[in-house]
């Protein structure tokens, strides 16, 4: 057991940093809930990082710990999809971006109004749409992420995977949901910690006082947590594993995202307050594939099947 | 980074499940259920320790030059998680493998190293420790029992309280006073059957044998018997706690009566409710969050890392998890706390032990918060 990257996770750890670098990435200069950068997608996508699940020399947890990188960014791209659930489909099958729906195709997606390809749970059926940008309606939301509808399907071309896929894409979907949410968690975590220990009220820092202290170190446990299960999850690629890391990642976010705002006041509720931008997004993860009792069912019902 | 386990390592683990299944007898749940600090318990881990250590598997740990095997950090948690798992067969010594002997072999005199560690080697002996004072607990540094130098050693005076395992124990491994501030306390190892010693057992939720009073009434102790030099005390114990806040994996005990909880239910046919399923689930998940922080850490200590502040976040998500399979057990088979299940019982009272023996949880978040995220302190400000 080894905690830290290895040289192939350190190479690509230091190769995403660099690409980051280059990019000069800083947090949207105007007011907005969403913060999606396509120049940063494009480049993650083009830069292979997205596809080396795919790749003989590299692992799942390898598109991991990118993923949790990229999520740590104040822009928003569709990393998780592309990198973790992508790769089980043909690569030529589809194009990314990659936006996943479950139950109606029609219903709101992430990345919707990015995505080249749509990948539908229709909770018996596997459909893959290829999206008509010009099909897709904007949704509105405080979410930081774009979310998009399709208005109908006619016309566009819709291929229907084999069914036999469903439980692995619903098992890379969690594994996204867990890495994702650890990386929000870690950034949303730093943007308050440094807030609370410059800014000072009663004469202190903020940070100084215990009772904000110490539910940051419970947040700092909780992402911790967060962390360890995907990176073990995305290494194991368990059906329990992934579910107890999605469990765990939805089951925090509430009280997390509430601590986090409550330490920054009336300026975590603007949008000049880059805060939104991960707390969001946490938000946005925290109803998906059914929220945290969802994925604690399933991993109990992994975890301990029925004794025959 | 990888989370699996090497071959060396699995055939670790077995050896360790096949001494276990060897050594513990059949009736062995029954005396279990008494709490580590019980009669049955003591004696019991006095033979129990004694066959382990036939087997090289209660120090080996330890270097070589004190009887150990200069087994890796990992082999040790591997142990450590099977015996945790069985319900911690070692009750009080324990304590004695895992930190008062290491810190004897850092700090104690050679006269000191061949007096102690060779009866904790061999598992015959119970020690208690002698921290706790009634106006001193989270904040062990304001302990007033006082330790006053006279000819050839020291007159000690005051009491401690909360004491677990002094009614059986051999030694206390006693913190006292000999001058003011964290700089003014010494260590002095001292026999129980010393004269001046008082221990009056303190009825508990946690079981019988484990909190106790110790007074000490113009109590002697030999020179020879202080470890370090005076006022080495707080360095000493830091270093100590260091391994006593990480060195029990207790996820392993939780993990296994949530499978037995859940064993349970799905016998009685109840496990195909949603709600018991999401929140066995919600329980499974603080278990396998703790074991991941541990084997965190465990890593940084098989790097040879020093310990860092991670232990403290590693050391709140252990108690948490108890507590989230505790919670789950007394909200859906609440019989067991009614007489049904000796061993629910016995989970329930190592749990809400977890968060406050060596140290409340508390201070574990104030140093993380000071430590891991560098937040400024009160007095800074």
């Amino acid at each position: 057991m080894k905690f830290e990257p290895d040289d192939n996770q350190g190479t690509i750890l230091d190769g995403l940093e660099q690409m980051i670098a280059s990019l000069r990435i800083e947090p949207p200069k105007h007011p907005t809930t969403v913060a999606f950068s396509a120049e940063l997608d494009a480049e993650l996508g083009a830069s292979g990082f997205l596809d080396i699940a795919r790749e003989e020399e590299f692992t799942l947890l390898d598109a991991a710990l990118v993923v949790e990188r990229a999520a740590r960014l104040p822009l928003t791209t569709e990393a998780a999809s592309s990198a973790l659930v992508g790769p089980l489909l043909e690569a030529d099958a589809f194009q990314r971006p990659l936006a996943l729906v479950r139950g109606s195709a029609l219903a709101p997606a992430r990345f919707l109004p990015q995505a080249r390809a749509l990948l539908v749970d229709a909770d018996d059926a596997l459909r893959l749409i290829a999206v008509d940008p010009a099909r897709v309606e904007p949704v509105e939301s405080l979410f930081a992420y774009p979310y998009g509808r399709l208005s109908s399907l006619d016309g566009l071309e819709v291929k229907t995977l084999d069914p036999a896929l469903l439980p692995a894409v619903r098992r890379r979907w969690r594994l996204a949901i867990a890495v994702e949410a650890a990386g929000l968690m870690r950034a949303a975590i730093d943007t308050v910690v440094e807030h609370v220990t410059n800014r000072r009220q009663f004469g202190r820092p903020l940070g100084s006082f215990q009772a904000v202290q110490h539910r940051l170190a419970t947040a700092t446990m909780a992402m911790e947590a967060t962390k360890w299960l995907a990176f073990r999850a995305a290494w194991s690629d368990d059906e329990g594993d992934c579910a107890t890391a999605a469990a765990h990642a939805q089951d925090a976010i509430p009280t997390l995202t509430y601590d986090l705002h409550q330490f920054c006041g009336a300026m975590g509720l603007t949008l000049e307050f880059d805060l939104h931008l991960w707390s969001y997004r946490l938000k946005a993860l925290l109803g998906e594939m059914g929220g945290s009792s969802a994925q604690a069912q399933h991993a109990a019902v992994h975890t301990w099947p029925r004794a025959a | 980074m990888e989370f699996g386990w090497n071959d060396e390592e699995r055939d670790y683990r077995a050896r360790v499940r096949g001494v276990l299944a060897k050594t513990l007898p059949a009736n062995w749940d029954d005396i279990a259920v008494h709490g580590p600090g019980s009669r049955a318990q003591t004696e019991f881990s006095k033979d129990f320790c004694k066959l382990l250590a036939e087997e090289d598997m209660l120090i080996p740990h330890w270097p070589r030059a004190f009887g150990g095997q200069d087994g890796k950090p990992w082999d040790h948690f591997i142990l450590g998680e099977e015996i945790w798992a069985a319900g911690e067969p070692r009750g009080p010594q324990y304590m004695n493998v895992n930190w008062i002997g290491p810190v004897m072999m850092r700090y104690a005199t050679p006269a000191q190293q061949e007096r102690y560690l060779p009866e904790i080697a061999s598992g015959a002996v119970t020690w208690c420790q002698g921290f706790s004072e009634p106006s001193a607990g989270s904040d062990l540094a304001s302990l007033q029992t006082r330790a006053e130098p006279v000819e050839g050693g020291y007159r000690v005076n005051g009491s401690k309280v909360w004491t677990s395992y002094a009614g059986l124990a051999d030694h206390c491994f006693l913190l006292a006073r000999t001058g003011p501030g964290k700089g003014g306390i010494a260590i002095l190892l001292v026999p129980m059957t010393s004269p001046g010693i008082q221990v009056k057992e303190i009825p508990a939720l946690i079981g019988e044998g484990d909190i106790h009073e110790v007074f000490f009434d113009d109590v002697f102790v030999p020179a020879e018997n202080r470890l370090g030099e005076e006022g080495q005390a707080w360095e000493i114990i830091s270093h100590a706690l260091q391994n006593e806040r990480i060195g029990i994996p207790r996820y392993a005990f939780s993990r296994r009566i949530l499978d037995r909880a859940v064993a349970k239910l799905q016998a009685d046919g109840r496990f195909d409710d949603p709600v018991i399923r999401d929140r066995a689930g919600r329980a499974l998940a603080r278990v396998e969050a703790a074991r991941l922080m541990v084997y965190r850490v465990v890593d940084e200590r098989d790097r040879g890392q020093p310990a860092s502040a991670f232990a403290n976040l590693a050391r709140f998500a252990v108690v948490c998890a108890d507590h989230a399979v505790s919670d789950f057990m007394l909200e859906f088979m609440p019989e067991g706390l009614l007489g049904d299940d000796p061993m629910q019982q016995a989970h329930h009272q190592r749990a809400i032990a977890a968060g406050i023996a060596s140290g409340a949880a508390e201070i574990q978040l104030d140093l993380a918060a000071r430590r891991h995220l560098n937040l400024p302190s009160e007095k800074r400000a």
